[in-house]
């Protein structure tokens, strides 16, 4: 079982420092990718843009990511994979989290 | 009578070995939609997800909640309304992100570490986005179901919401339907008497959450990569740990 020490028991994050406050981050395919569109559409984050017809992240400033996955779901071309986790640290610090890993049988 | 029942038990875990049930693949590629299509959810259909709220477990079987549909787009449409006005004012504030409002970290860290859930770094950045007209509340759903709780119920009743929210939303999704959990509606009913009363909502019932239902656009549904966790694994007198 995980333990926070009283510090981070105590401690808030500043929100826009990116050091104490990650955001999540997905990776695109650019060969994969069409550019219709839709992953831009679908974020809950408002995190992604076009550029030059193709999905990007918007830069880290901007970028709220939560790692929902909901662009990798519905690209139609599998052009997006999930790369690192939305992330906080000190009183909202991650306990126990592991590596992502796709639904296992 | 399934055909895993009919089957032998060995037979039926074999196949197990192969492949996720029925029910886990709707389970484990339920995502959140937030891109929906104008057309209408055929009632038939919203009272079918009810039925599956209807039979969730609860705690003593006191069934501790209350479903409200709404299917007036003006009526979802002014609640949005309220609940963008309501982020805008929390934004002002609350929000010490925008260029200039450095001054206000210290009261917000505090008044963050009393209300931690509320003040979360993803509501936190929620609220902005909402107030600014960039995120919408139900997202477009032409169906929405809100969800009170009945304060009096056994133990815990917002859990109890809880388990019948998700077997409405994972019933939902196995009739090809989208849906996504929307607990952003509750100050539009904890702080405006106008929605309580236009829903007649009083004591014993308190806003839980709410879904949005509706037809989703492309094919939202699919299994992603998540987190794993630490699972302590207490047998034969030893402790281990796997993910």
């Amino acid at each position: 079982m995980g333990k926070m020490t009283f510090l981070e028991k105590i401690r808030i994050p500043t929100y826009n420092d990116p050091k104490q406050v990650t955001p999540g981050e997905v990776d695109f395919d650019n060969e994969k990718c069409t550019g219709c569109g839709i992953c831009v559409e679908v974020c809950a984050a408002n995190s992604l843009m076009m550029e030059d017809k193709k999905a990007r992240m918007k830069p880290p400033v901007e970028n709220q990511c939560i790692f929902c996955g909901c662009c990798a779901a519905i690209c139609p071309a599998g052009a997006v994979s999930m790369k690192s986790p939305f992330k906080c640290t000190l009183f909202f610090k991650p306990i126990d989290h592991g590596e992502p890993k796709p639904p296992r049988l | 009578m399934s055909t895993q029942q009919q089957m032998s038990r060995e037979e039926s875990i074999e196949r197990l070995k192969i492949d996720f049930t029925e029910t886990e693949k709707v389970i484990l590629s339920r995502r959140s939609v937030r891109l929906y299509k104008k057309e209408q959810v055929p009632e038939f259909m919203v009272r079918r997800i009810l039925e599956a709220g209807r039979f969730a477990p609860s705690a003593g079987n006191s069934q501790p909640w209350k479903f409200v549909v709404v299917r007036d787009p003006q009526v979802i449409e002014g609640i949005t309304k309220t609940v963008v006005n309501l982020c805008v004012l929390f934004r002002r504030m609350t929000d010490y992100t925008r260029p200039g409002y450095g001054w206000m970290k210290p009261s917000v860290k505090f008044f963050t570490r009393l209300r931690y859930n509320d003040l979360h770094p993803v509501p936190f950045g929620a609220v902005s986005l909402i107030a600014q007209g960039k995120l919408s509340v139900w997202h477009g759903a032409p169906t929405v179901i809100l969800i009170f709780k009945d304060v009096r119920g056994v133990s815990n009743p917002d859990l109890d919401c809880g388990i019948a929210g998700q077997n409405m939303v994972l019933a939902a999704h196995s009739m090809g339907l989208g849906t996504c959990w929307v607990g952003f509606a509750r100050p539009a009913f904890q702080y405006i008497a106008k929605w309580r009363n236009y829903f007649g909502i009083e004591f014993p019932f308190k806003f839980a959450s709410s879904l949005a239902v509706g037809w989703p656009k492309g094919k939202p549904d699919g299994m992603v990569a998540r987190q794993t966790h630490a699972v302590d694994w207490y047998e034969s007198g030893q402790r281990r740990t796997i993910y």
